[in-house]
């Protein structure tokens, strides 16, 4: 609780750094802040030319939406994924980066990690925004369901908080640690339904059967992974256009919660030993 | 005697001197461990009180531990023994113009570098005018820091401190850039706090103006406080440890 208090009396600087990084990154360049467009653009043509054209992946049309197309489809679940590895890779770096201010001056570290989810939540809400126009103009009545857009996303930015400030501190200790993470979010993107929907897993792991004659199936072993819940929680509301099942919401917020705590406990219990240890 | 503005009491920090230290995840599994280190002792068993309203010079060589001294009293590094007081508001000037960034301008960076130091924005409108004329950068206050010059940048990164207006407030070496004009500027508004009563510990290597500005002082040694009161016998005492090889 104390903690939190800290947290919130250094909001104004957190603010500032968010805006340091907004500002900073997009300065100067003609296009400004449309640069933040150019990766998900680029990546939703490619999928959708091998995935999609090659690959001829079918999507059941979304329900009530009536949508069937491919690279907005696409997008519902790249733009929270994008997302979600930006917070990752910008929060594990965030001390070790900021090492020259955390030597010499004191303030409350914490806002390091947060101002780059903080910055990533900015151009995402950018990128959201472009996605809800076209979602309107191609016909979807996504418009009511923004409210909840908005608290899935608050949702998916407080899991990524709380794995960047496990990340930020254990990049302090092993400085591979964010090699690894780029590796790991490759797989962990090919791992989610970001680019195949969840029934074509579904229907492969019936096929297979249960794991090693166990009546595990592939599919359960699958939904360990919580992004599956929230990439559905987001398809469903900006796709389909409908009310996700009450329990993928649960399990979002089981993660969400869960990752804060252990990110916040974890943070804690290092940021005094951060000035030495950098 | 006045009161007291910071207490040291009985404050030692050890620092870990790494023989071998396996800083990524591949040579501390490899190795099969993290490090082998042993602790070196940079202050050891160190107390004064620094009264209130005075300006505090903290003397000694290179590496006798001033520095680090100064860190524990900004709560950058804490004591492994002992504890730090003080009372009031403590500000620390450890290095100016941390945290600027170069593609902002300077009145971006003055509200950046403000908050980074624990001034609010309402703070910062108000003393706005202050902090640009005190660093004499008017002109190039809506370029980007990168165009300015290492003195502009000192300048512009002391102002930002020193309008922070803490009771007490710790300055490390940090005047040694700057041309002499501004150092006298600094100099002059270190006189100013002294008149208002504030109390500022200031480390240094120009005895000149430890003398000239300080009256009070404390000696440190390897890491032990070797003499600590009125600034002239301090000095003096130090400065005849010297001369004694
Ligand atoms: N983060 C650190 N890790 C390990 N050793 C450190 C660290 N910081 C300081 N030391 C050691 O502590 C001792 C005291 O350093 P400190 O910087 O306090 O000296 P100083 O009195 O400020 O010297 P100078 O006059 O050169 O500024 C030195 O031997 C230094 O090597
Ligand atoms: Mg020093």
């Amino acid at each position: 609780m104390n903690y939190l208090k800290e947290v919130l009396a250094s909001r104004e600087l957190l603010i500032n750094l968010t805006m340091r990084e907004v500002k900073g990154k997009y300065k100067r360049t003609v296009f400004g802040q449309l640069w933040s467009l150019a990766n998900p653009l680029a990546l939703m043509l490619i999928y959708t030319f091998v995935f999609s054209f090659i690959f001829r992946i079918q999507l059941e049309p979304g329900d009530p939406s009536g949508l069937d197309v491919f690279a907005i489809w696409l997008l519902c679940g790249l733009l929270p994924w994008i997302f979600f590895a930006n917070v990752l890779n910008s929060g594990i770096t965030s001390l070790v980066s900021n090492a020259g201010l955390i030597q010499k001056v004191a303030f409350s570290r914490v806002v390091l990690p947060l101002s780059q989810v903080a910055s990533a939540a900015y151009n995402w809400l950018f990128e959201i925004a472009v996605l809800v126009v076209v979602l309107t103009i191609l016909g979807a009545f996504v418009l009511p369901w923004l409210p909840l857009v908005v608290v899935a996303m608050v949702l998916l930015a407080g899991f990524a908080a709380g794995l960047a400030l496990m990340l930020s501190i254990a990049n302090v200790y092993f400085r591979d640690t964010q090699w690894f993470l780029s590796i790991i979010l490759q797989l962990w993107m090919y791992l989610s339904p970001v680019i195949y929907p969840v029934s074509l897993v579904a229907d492969a792991s019936e096929d297979a059967g249960g794991v090693l004659g166990t009546p595990v199936t592939i599919l359960d072993l699958y939904h360990l992974n919580p992004m599956v819940y929230f990439l559905e929680v987001f398809r469903n509301l900006l796709y389909d256009n409908r009310w996700p099942d009450p329990m993928s919401w649960l399990i979002c917020l089981a993660w969400a919660l869960g990752a804060l705590l252990v990110g916040f406990w974890v943070f804690r219990r290092n940021e005094r030993n951060l000035a030495e240890a950098l | 005697m006045s009161d007291v503005a910071v207490r040291v009491d009985h404050v030692s920090k050890s620092f870990r001197m790494y023989h071998e230290r396996n800083q990524t995840l591949k040579s501390a599994i490899m190795r099969g461990r993290t490090s082998v280190h042993e602790d070196f002792w940079a202050l050891q068993d160190v107390s004064f009180d620094v009264p209130e309203g005075s300006t505090f010079g903290l003397i000694g060589s290179n590496g006798s531990g001033k520095s680090t001294l100064l860190k524990c009293l900004a709560k950058i590094y804490y004591p492994n023994k002992g504890t730090i007081t003080h009372f009031g508001k403590l500000a620390a000037m450890l290095e100016v113009g941390s945290g600027f960034h170069h593609e902002l301008s300077g009145r971006e960076n003055i509200y950046l570098n403000g908050s980074i130091l624990g001034m609010s924005r309402k703070e910062i409108d108000r003393k706005f005018d202050d902090i640009v004329g005190f660093s004499g950068v008017e002109q190039f206050i809506d370029q980007p820091v990168k165009n300015y010059s290492s003195g502009m940048y000192v300048r512009l990164g002391f102002s930002v401190a020193i309008n922070v207006d803490p009771d007490i407030l710790v300055v490390d070496e940090v005047l040694a850039v700057g041309d002499a004009e501004f150092q006298k500027k600094c100099f002059d508004k270190f006189a100013e706090f002294k008149r208002v009563g504030k109390t500022v510990i200031l480390v240094s290597h120009s005895m000149e103006s430890v003398r000239s500005m300080c009256d009070h002082a404390a000696w440190l040694n390897k890491g032990t406080l070797k003499a600590v009161g009125e600034a002239a016998p301090t000095i003096a005492a130090y400065e005849a440890s010297l001369n004694n090889g």
